[in-house]
């Protein structure tokens, strides 16, 4: 349970709310490159943490992330006309540049000045790996770019999708934090092949450990930059396969490896309060993907899904339940009935309603690794409106993390025990079994 | 293909509102939650969470063989009685953790499928492993470390 007060708090996300503050002190991914795919090409509607925005690429090149509508008067700049320089309102001519700085007003003089003082409010627009990522918050307070390491390893080493989830972000970044959920939604309980059904996940050792030993035990453990989340399952002689997944402040989750295939982690980005982008990402720090593993990523293996063309809508979404599949649902070869993990997940995040009241949850003691994170998030933000205080999470040191598979012996303290493997390092395969 | 869904059908409700629409009804509290200190510095934690506005938590420390529970105001109870009707088990423990009584908690919880969580309250860093390793094989969830707000966090999230 949590007060409707908290619940409020952590839930919206818009301008001048706590948490909307506490999200606008990072950079947050908001584009794939491929939505702006060339200079000069189309503008880009972009929605993000419930501010309406249009992205632009100018002929030059140059990135641009300002307010969507004109100011003179208010028509979406999506209909604009992108020229030389910026981009030109399509109904009477005012022209911006990338800043939102208002260039040319054809209904003005030549030499007059009107244009200095029209200027759209505008965010910087950078692109680190596959993603395009803006900061909304404080230009004095600007953390350095993003560095995570999916985001910073060579082009072929990584892969980067996303989806449009129908519900409150904190519900996708809570299903990434629950660990607990994955031995039945998504590895079917006693009876499913779950993961060795997946291309991306099969053959490793650690789905043995996975199937064998259905009630794992938790481990939740302060981390710099915010909390890392061991599993641990038995394993041969006495020792445990643990599972490690990292949470970084505040909607940064990484999954645990398995054997060599590409690891894997998620950005959940609030659109507006009601719904979010599921950024999906896979990389491998020492490898090329395969072109078998790059198709498996775009046809919604793994993490992934499958999106209607043209759009980042999954296929299966709230309007066709999912494709439920009752026959495999009562078989068991679905535990859930519903295909693919990205899918399992959303669709009952979603079925949860827009905003889930929190007021009416029956938490259990084994659910104290949300009620912690929770707890983080809420004071990361009361830190911050009462004290100014600097969260953490947007700094190199805090983004330079990796989850991590292995077995240990069983009186070792896990992080111990991982040591370096959980930090990022260029060209040094992950930690896995 | 799945069988088409009306636009009426209940379970897509046409506002936001509507479709955060849960019956309204008390939701019945966790039943009997134990908390139980291991060691005196976590008795001062446990002790300072108490009077909180729980419904039906009861606060102990455990004797050093863990067969009697202490209640706040010095009374001893057997501890495997005193377990009986519990959901969940919230130990907490710090450096100076009774490992024995750990254990004898431990053991009726198991035996019993009594849900279990462990609070390691410490100063940061300053865990030492054999402590984690007393606890570690009888709590199913456990806090490393634990802060000093989360025993009353975790008690107000599970309605104990
Ligand atoms: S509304 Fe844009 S120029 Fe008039
Ligand atoms: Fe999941």
């Amino acid at each position: 349970m949590l007060r409707p007060d908290i619940n409020d708090l952590l839930t919206q996300t818009g301008p001048g709310t706590p948490m909307g503050d506490l999200f606008r002190r990072y950079w947050q991914p908001v584009l794939h490159t491929e939505e702006l795919p060339e200079d000069g090409c189309p503008p880009v509607r972009v929605k993000i943490l419930s501010e309406r925005l249009i992205a632009v690429r100018t002929p030059e090149g140059e990135y641009g992330l300002m307010d969507e509508f004109c100011a003179h008067r208010g028509v979406s700049m999506f209909f604009g006309r992108v020229e030389e320089g910026g981009i030109r309102c399509p109904y009477h001519g005012w022209k911006y540049n990338a800043a939102g700085q208002a260039v040319d007003v054809p209904s003005e003089l030549d030499n007059s000045d009107f244009c200095k003082n029209v200027k759209l409010r505008s965010y910087p627009l950078v692109k680190v790996g596959d993603i395009l990522w803006a900061y909304l918050g404080d230009p004095a307070a600007q953390p350095p770019l993003p560095s995570w390491e999916f985001a910073t390893v060579p082009e072929k080493q990584t892969f980067t999708s996303k989806r449009f989830q129908e519900c409150n972000w904190l519900q996708a970044l809570e299903g990434g934090i629950d660990s607990s959920h994955v031995t039945w939604l998504h590895g079917g309980g006693p009876s499913g092949k779950g993961l060795e059904a997946d291309p991306l996940f099969a053959g490793s050792r650690g789905n043995h450990y996975n199937k064998n030993d259905l009630k794992p035990f938790f481990e939740v453990v302060e981390n710099d930059g915010g909390l890392l989340i061991g599993a641990r399952r038995n394993a041969e002689d006495g020792q445990y396969y643990w599972r490690v997944t990292p949470w970084v402040l505040p909607n940064f989750t990484m999954v645990p490896p398995r054997g060599d295939h590409p690891m894997h982690g998620h950005f959940w980005v609030p659109i507006d309060d009601e719904n979010c982008w599921a950024w999906s990402f896979d990389y491998h720090p020492a490898r090329e993907l395969s072109v078998k593993e790059v198709d498996a990523m775009r046809a919604g293996a793994g993490v992934h899904s499958e999106n209607i063309p043209g759009t980042y809508r999954p296929v299966a979404n709230k309007e066709n339940d999912y494709l439920i599949d009752r026959d495999k649902q009562r078989t068991g070869e679905l535990f859930s009935g519903v295909k693919g993990i990205a899918i399992q997940d959303s669709s009952l995040q979603e079925s949860m309603g827009p905003i889930v009241d929190r007021t009416k949850e029956r938490l259990v003691a084994t659910d104290a690794g949300i009620i912690k994170a929770r707890q983080k998030l809420r004071r990361a933000v009361e830190a911050l409106r009462d004290h100014g205080t600097e969260p953490v999470g947007n700094v190199p040191e805090h983004q330079a993390i990796r989850s991590v598979a292995i077995v240990l012996p069983a009186d070792q303290p896990f992080v111990e025990g991982i040591g370096e493997a959980f930090q990022a390092r260029p060209g040094v395969p992950q930690t896995t079994v | 293909m799945a069988t088409p869904i009306l636009v009426s059908s209940c379970a897509r409700a046409a506002t936001s509102k509507e479709a955060a629409y849960r019956l309204d009804y008390p939701l019945a509290h966790a039943r009997s939650t134990r908390v139980i200190a291991f060691d005196p510095a976590a008795a001062e934690v446990v002790r300072a969470v108490s009077d909180g506005p729980w419904g039906q938590a009861h606060f102990y420390t455990a004797s050093v063989s863990g067969a009697e529970l202490i209640t706040l105001s010095g009374e001893a109870r057997p501890m495997a009685a005193e377990l009986e009707h519990s959901d969940s088990v919230i130990m907490v423990a710090t450096n100076a953790i009774n490992a024995r009584a750990v254990a004898a908690v431990g053991a009726v919880c198991r035996e019993r499928s009594t849900m279990t969580a462990g609070l390691l309250m410490t100063d940061e860093g300053s865990l030492a492993g054999d402590t984690l390793m007393a606890i570690r094989p009888y709590a199913r969830i456990l806090l490393v470390p634990a802060e000093h707000d989360d025993l009353f966090e975790l008690l107000r999230a599970t309605r104990a």
